[in-house]
């Protein structure tokens, strides 16, 4: 090109060259040549529990300046959803907490204190309320987003060293249905699948799971699946994952256990059962059996209001097909009969002997990164390691590992999330300390929070941001450290130990979660009981130690460089694992499933089948409420609360900017509200304005709205289910009202 | 057991390890992983092997049935293109319909289609952008750009992103780097379903309305006027009530503070040359009158020219603007008002030039009016911006002529003007008739929406402006009794009532898309 033409015509330039790219080695291929990394290290992702591995792009400092997903982890294979690729940006907000934030009760301000003011407030706050009203008076509430080796210190300081009582997480929003199905049914928490299953299963049940959006990466691994399998989609909306089904199974809110009971007794009916491996595997069947001849397919066709030709479809699918996988998550886990739902999904698993065999299983497809590290090692409801709190003989092995006075152990769990709170609202619980999650926006009917918040008399929030819904009605604020900014292992829902690194320095004086309860512990005078845990990768020893001999042992396992060189370690990986691993044999044991022996963790080896009578919704719709709200995730580009994800520009941009409410073009017409329009959605707990999204995908009468925001637990119906006392967030009676954008 | 950071030993510790990074050195990390992209051997079939053909180009193929709204190209191809924080090239919309038996909803990936005909390169004053003669990839020269963002406005799918820290827009490049070393695409990358590939069409595709073959995608704007490559593909057929999520969405567009000045500026400088014209063709009006609207004519087309490079992102590249005169009705508006300029500033000492700098003025209104139909917007179309900028010229004029002389004949044409400006917007407002409630707000309607709807106030204002100022106080003028100021409060709400219908010629403009996400 002559100089005149360039002239004219400028092709090249300082703009031009912002964009340039250069191959970017460590197999990444281009990238922008501005970002071009000196090295890379694999992180596992810090949002859902796919526990995809992130490939972080380091500048020479270890920074990190940009990530891609990683083609070598087995889990993802080089996708990520666009959470995962914005994961650094959160990290980077203007709005994160630098120092520690304590109320000025003259001003009623929360102001920028040092952390020895803040670790003395913390110490006399909670001691005074403990001297008071006694050790059990305070409690935490904290979270599946942490790396598993802060979520044990966590339980032991809180317990073992300040004598708390009860504890929990919020994990109990989402996953405590299938921690208490499996631990009753199978004898241990042990969801018993690899992703490997998505690919290997001739029909996949997915029951009120929506993949496509929640868990887009196995979504993917459906997607490779080239066994040509059925694909059913048992959900009353028609979401993506529905549209994308061979059979949509759109069943009234909530009837599902009965649907599921009208399966069981129609393969019972068609010989589907596999008689031996029930009679080898199993016990309680007969009843079971017996139980479910009550729903003929008339009575289950009638109460769920599927097609009687849908439901026959169903049943040849499940009876017909060689490998049938069943999966659920939130939809099923959310409900005033959840447990006993999710172990009617096991119950068909197991009589159809589909367990154990690739491309089969009763798979609880987890929520958070780490929830199920929290299941194992949150020491709420069991003890570190998935052991008994009751039994003495746990205590004893528990603190003889732990080298402390077994006497320091409760012999019993204590209270769970809603419990809590309700020991909060008789004035029991006077102090509480909310640690990486966000009760004032996520827990169901969130209005009561406000009252109870009134009646504490201290609360601290250890959060990222000091400026979440909980955060900010906090009397003490502790900065926190994020993901990305510490290191630790997070456990996924396949099992497979991840390992989370520290690649961006923390702003301010944060600090991570582990390094604050270690100044807790000094600070509250208990330091000399966690000497040996020193450091993340310290415990992680312990830990090993904990799980030894467990179902969930992974005490074979090295250390985190050997997480890292074989892509994640799935438990059990105890020393024949280690063995055979050591010789090579590195393929098989790359993806593995549980129960190819039949033998069960249960005292006698066998699988139980566990039944209740179907229960009426607690809060049917009605004449003044004649609509019934379901609640779930909007968009695969929102987290929970949205505390992390509303802090990435691109993912705001893919998220809706208002909350919408989702009509039937029928019900929106009978109210008169048109598509876009402001439309008020009320129950008898609170109201919220949504636009209305005027679409046949939701059926008539039901409504739905998105989870992530914060209006929308003002609504919901604060039931939960007996067993594992997790909330009900997807149905509650509401009315629709017309009304102004601005009102 | 008050402590302070320094008797705090441990708390020294921690807070210098949290600072503490692994550096690359240290983590070994995949030091001896090969420069070849891991990724190739999940591409690989998804990019075509070969150069396109003379008649052949490279386009976006999106498998319907496999895109189910993770997003991930979305984010994938911000953070391997490096873009700024808030910049995305790429959107994620959806689809719904059917009705209770088959419910329907797809999303729909989307981005720079690569035209056959771009709007965006037929638009652009400055050939910043070019097609490549062998892929056919639509490439922006970023060095080139002026940041002027009319190819925002002639692209009918919202493609080109203005990008403020550096004052010029930018887009999607098809990777074509990538291509060229044989990779995919981000966004291909990137796909967990591998719905987005890359293949080779013929450059004329039909693309004619209701003609199958050249289907683009329903409720995405028409592709005849730009004839966009992107193939979408489903086994399933789309039901026929099929919409997009945000369809009935109402969205108030930028104002262009810049523009709306100008556009109200020149039109009314033009105006007072043909006023001058006029008075002293009637051999009525005194010299220094004359010569004082010529003077003002000057004064208001300097500064109305002048305040639109304000609009320019890059103003020091504008002198090229002359390069796309070919194709682009900016390029002529400005070449046109380049000369009108001096030509207007001239009459003062010639006020002979007057006649033409009146007709170079007009012509280059003529252009201003046919920048805006020239992007196919409805609610500028030529009649609709003729009527309303050549309309400001003349309403102006025969006010400027009223002024002076004070005559029934200049308050008949200044009223008319007003008449046939509003009767425009009757005529937008009456397609909200012709349409049922729940109708997409594209076109006209959803001008006529946001008209009636979040621009209400404004609306309203602009009619009670031009009823004021050009009918009723210039018939109260007539009155006996009547103040002296009354005429010149008359002409000052005529020209506010010109710049609220500027203000809400941006704004109310209908503005295409590809579907988006509810809210």
């Amino acid at each position: 090109m002559s100089a005149l033409e360039e002239w004219l015509r400028a092709a090249t330039g300082p703009m031009t060259s912002e964009l340039v790219q250069r191959p970017g080695d460590f197999g990444l291929g281009r990238v922008p040549a501005r970002l071009k990394p000196v090295g890379t290290t694999t992180s596992v992702c810090g949002f859902c529990s796919t526990g995809c591995g992130l490939k972080v792009h380091l500048d020479a400092e270890g920074r990190a300046i940009n990530l891609s997903a990683d083609p070598a982890y087995p889990v993802n294979l080089g996708m990520a959803c666009p959470k995962g690729w914005e994961a650094l940006t959160p990290l980077s907000a203007p709005d994160r907490a630098t120092t520690p934030r304590l109320r000025n009760r003259a001003t009623g301000e929360l102001e920028p204190t040092s952390w020895p003011v803040a670790l003395e407030a913390f110490v006399n706050g909670f001691r005074g309320i403990q001297a008071r009203h006694g050790a059990a008076a305070v409690s935490f509430l904290s979270t599946g987003q942490i790396v598993t080796e802060e979520m044990a210190l966590l339980g032991a300081l809180a317990k073992f060293g300040m004598g708390m009582r009860h504890v929990d997480s919020n994990t109990r929003q989402c996953m405590a249905t299938s921690h208490v199905a499996y631990k009753q049914s199978f004898g241990f928490d042990a969801p018993p699948f690899s992703y490997r299953d998505f690919e290997e299963s001739d029909a996949l049940i997915f029951i009120g799971a929506n993949p496509c959006i929640a868990h887009p990466i196995m979504w993917q691994r459906v997607m490779m699946n080239r066994r040509n399998p059925e694909i059913v989609v048992v959900d009353p909306r028609r979401t993506e994952t529905a549209m994308a089904a061979t059979l949509h199974v759109a069943l009234r809110p909530k009837s599902d256990l009965v649907l599921l009971y009208g399966l069981a007794n129609a393969l019972i009916a068609r010989g589907a059962v596999k008689t031996e491996f029930v009679a080898a595997h199993t016990e309680n069947f007969e009843a079971f059996a017996a139980f479910v001849t009550a729903f003929t397919p008339e009575r289950t066709v009638a109460e769920t209001g599927v097609a009687r030709e849908t439901f026959e479809r169903l049943v040849a699918i499940v009876a017909e097909r060689e490998r049938v996988s069943f999966w659920w998550t939130m939809g099923v886990n959310q409900s005033h009969e959840a447990t006993r739902t999710a172990q009617a999904i096991i119950n068909l698993a197991l009589m159809t002997g589909n367990i154990g065999r690739p491309g089969t299983g009763a798979n609880s497809i987890t929520g958070q990164c780490n929830a199920m590290g929290s299941r194992l090692f949150g020491n709420a409801t069991s003890l570190l390691g998935g052991y008994d709190f009751g039994r003495v003989e746990h205590r004893a092995h528990v603190a003889r590992i732990l080298e402390i006075d077994a006497a320091s152990i409760p012999e019993a769990p204590g209270l769970a999330y809603d419990q809590i709170l309700d020991a909060i609202d008789r004035g029991e619980i006077r102090g509480l300390w909310v640690i990486a999650t966000n009760t004032a926006h996520s827990w169901v009917n969130q209005g009561r929070f406000a009252e109870l918040r009134a009646k504490l008399e201290f609360l601290v929030v250890q959060d990222l941001y000091a400026t979440t819904e909980t955060a900010r009605q906090a009397d003490l604020v502790l900065p926190a450290a994020g993901w990305g900014e510490k290191d630790g292992v997070m456990i996924n829902s396949e099992r497979r130990l991840g390992v989370v690194r520290k690649v961006a320095r923390a702003p301010g004086e944060a600090l991570s979660d582990f390094a604050i309860f270690k100044l807790v512990a000094e600070a509250w005078g208990c330091g000399d009981m966690f000497r040996a845990w020193r450091s993340p990768e310290a415990v992680f020893q312990i830990l090993k130690e904990l799980s030894r001999g467990q179902p969930c042992d992974f005490s074979g396992i090295p250390d985190y460089a050997a997480i890292e060189r074989a892509g994640g370690l799935q438990w059990p990986f105890a020393a024949a694992e280690a063995e055979a691993w050591a010789k090579g044999d590195t393929v098989a044991w790359r993806d593995r499933r549980l129960f190819a022996d039949g033998k069960f963790f249960t005292a006698n080896g066998r699988a139980r089948f566990y039944f209740d009578e179907p229960r009426p919704l607690p809060e049917p719709p009605d004449r003044e409420y004649p609509f019934l709200l379901l609640t779930g995730r909007g968009s695969s580009a929102q987290w929970h609360t949205g505390s992390r994800t509303d802090k990435s520009a691109v993912l705001r941009k893919l998220a809706p900017t208002r909350l919408y409410v989702e009509v039937h073009p029928a019900d929106a017409a009978r109210i008169g509200v048109g598509a876009g329009e402001a439309v008020r959605v009320r129950s008898r707990r609170g109201s919220c304005v949504a636009v209305a999204f005027v679409t046949p995908t939701v059926r008539r009468g039901e409504v739905f709205l998105p989870m992530h925001f914060a209006q929308v637990n003002r609504l919901t119906f604060p039931a939960v289910d007996p067993h594992s006392r997790q909330p009900a967030y997807k149905a509650a009676a509401v009315r629709l009202e017309r009304c102004h954008d601005d009102d | 057991m008050v402590a302070s950071r320094d008797n705090f030993p441990l708390l020294r510790e921690l807070l210098a390890e949290q600072q503490q990074l692994a550096t690359p050195v240290a983590r070994f990390s995949a030091a001896h992983a090969s420069a070849a992209p891991a990724l190739e051997p999940v591409y690989r079939d998804l990019i075509p092997l070969t150069a396109p053909k003379p008649g052949e180009q490279f386009a976006f193929e999106v498998d319907l049935d496999a895109c189910t709204g993770c997003k991930a190209c979305v984010s994938a191809c911000h953070a391997l293109n490096g873009l700024d924080d808030t910049e995305t090239w790429r959107d994620v919309g959806l689809l719904v319909g059917g009705a209770d038996r088959a419910p329907f909803q797809q999303t729909v990936t989307t981005a720079c289609h690569h035209c056959a005909d771009p709007g965006c390169l037929n638009g652009c004053p400055v050939l910043a952008y070019e097609k490549d003669p062998v892929t056919g990839i639509v490439r922006h020269l970023d060095d080139q750009c002026i940041g002027c963002q009319y190819c925002v406005l002639k692209c009918p799918y919202d493609v080109p992103k203005y990008n403020a820290r550096l004052g010029i827009v930018r887009k999607c490049d098809l990777c074509h780097g990538r291509l060229a070393a044989g990779e995919a695409p981000a966004c291909v990358q990137a796909c967990p379903t591998h719905a987005i590939r890359i293949v080779t069409v013929p450059i004329a595709i039909p693309r004619a309305a209701g003609d199958a073959a050249g289907d683009f995608l329903p409720a995405a704007p028409a592709p005849e006027y730009t004839r966009p490559t992107t193939r979408y593909v489903s086994r399933r057929p789309l039901p026929e009530n099929v919409r997009a999520a945000d369809a009935s969405a109402l969205r108030v567009q930028p104002a262009h503070w810049p523009l709306v000045a100008t556009l109200t500026l020149v039109p009314f400088a033009v105006g007072c040359f043909a006023a001058a014209a006029a008075v002293s063709f009637h051999g009525a009006g005194e010299e220094s009158v004359i010569h004082y609207m010529t003077l003002s004519g000057a004064v208001v087309g300097v500064m109305g020219v002048a305040v639109s490079v304000g609009h320019l992102g890059q103003p020091g590249r504008a002198w090229r603007v002359f390069l796309g005169w070919r194709r682009s009705w900016l390029s002529r508006e400005a070449m046109v008002f380049g000369a009108w300029l001096p030509l207007a500033i001239s009459t003062w000492w010639w006020p002979a030039l007057a006649g033409a700098a009146i007709a170079v003025g007009a012509a280059g209104l003529v252009c201003s009016a046919m920048i805006y139909a020239d992007t196919r917007r409805a609610f500028w179309g030529a009649g609709f911006g003729l009527a309303k900028i050549l309309g400001t010229a003349v309403v102006f004029g025969a006010g400027v002529v009223w002024l002076a002389e004070m005559s029934v004949a200049a308050a008949t044409v200044m009223a008319a003007g007003v008449v046939a400006k509003l009767a425009c917007d009757a005529r937008v407002l009456r397609t909200l008739d012709e349409v049922d409630e729940d109708a997409p707000a594209v076109g006209l309607v959803a001008s006529a929406r946001l008209l009636k709807g979040p621009l209400w106030r404004v609306f309203a204002l602009r009619g009670i402006l031009g009823v004021s100022g050009g009918m009723l106080l210039p018939m109260a003028a007539r009155m006996d009794g009547a103040p002296g100021w009354l005429p010149w409060l008359a002409i000052t709400l005529l020209a506010a009532g010109e710049l609220a219908e500027r203000y809400l010629f941006f704004r109310a403009v209908d503005a295409p898309k590809m579907p988006g996400v509810v809210t």
